[in-house]
């Protein structure tokens, strides 16, 4: 048996969806489990200065959630979940983020391999820092771990040293 | 020569079974059938097949010869078939385990290529409900449509229009339906006014069609309602049984939120057909005229999955994605309708797999798409499909396919809204109420919002009434179901 992460219901081996709380029971072992875009953004506009940055047209069809990772431009799309949790993945460990930083050079950064979350409910967009070494901060101010703080379109998301910028289509 | 007598069958061995495995099944069987030992009729025939079997699966050479005739045959057979089929599986291997497994299967049916275009001949009938409640906007709408349709008859084409309130007449007869004045003098005369007798309806219709059967054609009845009938649900579902046999296949249109969702799902999905929520009378126009178009773009009806799972292999829930998606009944045959030329038909199926003991590879199930393809030469054999999954000792990490994991996301969130209703009729309002609150926050994370805002307003609703609103079930369980439409999960 496999226990669901979110509500411990027991499913059966081979299940990739629990059946009482609808979250996805698996996750690849090497491939991030999102599907993630690498659309360019033209590097040139100067989207960390604009705090409302354009909204959507960057985003995979479907996802009403991104992250912009401001330092070479690149769009994550978040799809499908309710939580991603943001990290970077070490082949030798089993920690295995939704999202995985790695290309982003997050070693470098100081991003822990279980570093934040995101959060998606009908309050909205919510934060929290795993505990993470090097802290999590958001438009410069450090979180507390383990707190929900509120984000909005256009927040700046910093994991160590590496920004990342939220799209946002969502409205509550 | 394949087929009856596929010798790997007979010894119960697979394809690729060792020399040993083919000994040791043959001493097994020929014990067991030895004409000095077998108890049933029929045995000794059996006996016969399984020597002559192992005579040629024993001797390499002589196997290496049948395997390339069984090879050749089976090819030949697939090729004649009007059915292409492709399976895909949530895992590239099962895992050697002592407790069940899940393992999910994506199956797509497809018309093969190389047959003649044709429009198949259309036999409908469309059973209107003329209850009371029908009365106004939502019988002028179903008129109109039922006109248009009839004023697109081709020669070849019947169609008749029943209604029925507490009993059943002809509105417009075949004969009548393509003369324009009088198929509409004879609609003018539909008015409302009374009780909602399905089974008279039903069985008023069926017997239209019956009349006018096409034989090289679909055959199709279409009932619109807009309430609830009491007392003749079983005596319509027997008539759908029969008229699944006859190959007459039923949808059904709900109009508003007074009528039965979960009989006429189990009335039309019995038949391969669908049922269809519809929350505006006047959506009722552009459906019927999408019904017809479909049918004349019909290749096979009847459509069907047969044979056998292997006996450590249930059938949790079978659901048909494409066309029209629908949960099935999880036992074989499953019915699956009409293929259309340029369509497919898209399955999942959910099983559930008992303890694997150390073996490589397990057979999962022996089974046929089985169909009558529409105005083609005859001689078109049903496809057989072998579904086999390797077995390892080790869990592989390798992520489940994008079209396998998507369509599940949908199908799990199809599920919470059952749940929820289910532990609503228990009486369970606050758990059902979470479960929805819950669906809500999935709904909003695929985009879904209007379908979200209605999950939370059932989920207040049961908080204070502790009961869901007649309109939010179906709104939720169709709205759900529809989610799983190509143009929003990206299937063909």
């Amino acid at each position: 048996m496999i226990e669901c992460p979110t509500c411990k219901h027991q499913e059966f081996v081979g299940t990739l969806y629990c059946g009482e709380c609808g979250t996805r029971l698996v996750h690849g072992a090497s491939v991030p489990t999102m599907e993630v875009s690498r659309g360019h953004v033209e590097p040139g506009e100067g989207t960390v200065t604009k705090p409302g940055a354009q909204e959507g047209p960057e985003l995979e069809s479907g996802a009403i959630l991104g992250l912009r990772v401001v330092s070479t431009g690149t769009v994550l799309s978040l799809i499908g979940r309710e939580n991603y949790t943001l990290g970077r993945l070490v082949p030798t460990q089993a920690v295995i983020p939704d999202v995985d930083l790695s290309p982003f050079r997050a070693h470098e950064h100081g991003v822990s391999r279980m570093h934040a979350e995101i959060r998606l409910d009908y309050n909205g967009v919510h934060v929290i820092d795993l505990e993470s070494a090097n802290g999590t901060h958001i438009n410069g101010q450090r979180l507390e771990p383990q707190v929900l703080t509120p984000v909005r379109h256009g927040d700046i998301i910093q994991l160590g040293s590496l920004s990342l910028q939220l799209i946002s289509r969502y409205r509550v | 020569m394949a087929g009856e007598q596929d010798y790997y069958k007979l010894l119960g061995v697979p394809r690729d079974a060792t020399q040993e495995q083919i000994r040791r099944a043959y001493r097994e069987a020929a014990l067991r059938l030895h004409p000095d030992r077998n108890v049933r009729p029929g045995e000794t025939e059996l006996f016969v097949g399984v020597n002559r079997a192992y005579e040629v699966l024993n001797d390499p050479a002589r196997r290496g010869e049948y395997d390339k005739e069984l090879r050749a045959a089976e090819a030949e057979t697939a090729e004649k078939s009007g059915f292409r089929c492709t399976v895909l599986h949530s895992r590239k291997a099962l895992l050697q385990l002592d407790e069940p497994q899940v393992h999910y299967l994506l199956f797509d049916v497809t018309p093969a290529p190389g047959f003649k275009v044709i429009r198949p001949p259309v036999n409908l009938c469309i059973v209107v409900d003329r209850s009371t409640s029908m009365r106004g906007q939502r019988l002028d709408q179903v008129r109109s449509a039922a006109q248009a349709v009839l004023d697109q008859l081709d020669a070849s084409d019947h169609a008749a229009i029943i209604a029925f309130s507490d009993r059943a007449e002809v509105v417009v007869a075949p004969d009548q339906a393509k003369d324009r004045s009088v198929s509409r003098a004879r609609l003018s005369l539909l008015q409302a006014g009374g009780g909602t007798a399905i089974a008279q309806g039903l069985e008023t219709g069926l017997t239209q069609l019956r009349q006018s059967f096409q034989r090289d054609g679909v055959n199709h009845l279409l009932l619109l309602t807009d309430g609830r009938t009491y007392g003749d649900e079983a005596a319509c579902l027997e008539m759908a049984d029969r008229s699944v046999t006859d190959g007459i296949t039923i949808s059904g249109i709900g109009i508003g939120s007074d009528w039965n969702d979960r009989f006429l799902d189990d009335l039309t999905s019995r038949t391969g057909g669908a049922a269809i929520f519809l929350d505006t009378p006047r959506a009722v126009t552009a459906l019927l005229q999408k019904t017809f178009d479909d049918l004349g773009r019909v290749f096979a009806n009847r459509v069907r999955l047969e044979g056998a799972f292997a006996p450590q292999v249930d059938v949790r829930s079978a659901f048909r994605l494409h066309p029209d998606p629908t949960p099935l009944s999880d036992a074989l045959p499953l019915v699956l309708g009409h293929l259309g030329r340029d369509d497919s038909i898209r399955l999942l199926l959910e099983l559930v797999i008992h303890a694997i003991g150390p073996i490589h590879e397990l057979p999962l199930a022996s089974l046929k798409v089985a169909g009558d393809l529409l105005g083609q030469a005859p001689d078109n054999p049903p496809l057989a499909i072998e579904i086999r999954c390797p077995v390892t000792g080790e869990p592989e990490h390798e992520p489940p396919p994008p079209e396998i994991l998507a369509t599940l996301n949908l199908v799990s969130l199809y599920r919470m809204q059952e749940k929820a209703r289910h532990e609503a009729e228990l009486g369970q309002a606050s758990l059902a109420a979470r479960r929805l609150e819950n669906l809500a926050t999935h709904l909003l994370a695929s985009g879904e919002r209007e379908l979200a805002k209605a999950a939370l307003g059932e989920a207040e609703r049961l908080v204070h009434t502790r009961h869901l609103s007649t309109e939010g079930e179906k709104r939720l369980k169709y709205g759900t179901r529809a989610l799983l439409l190509p143009s929003k999960s990206g299937a063909p």
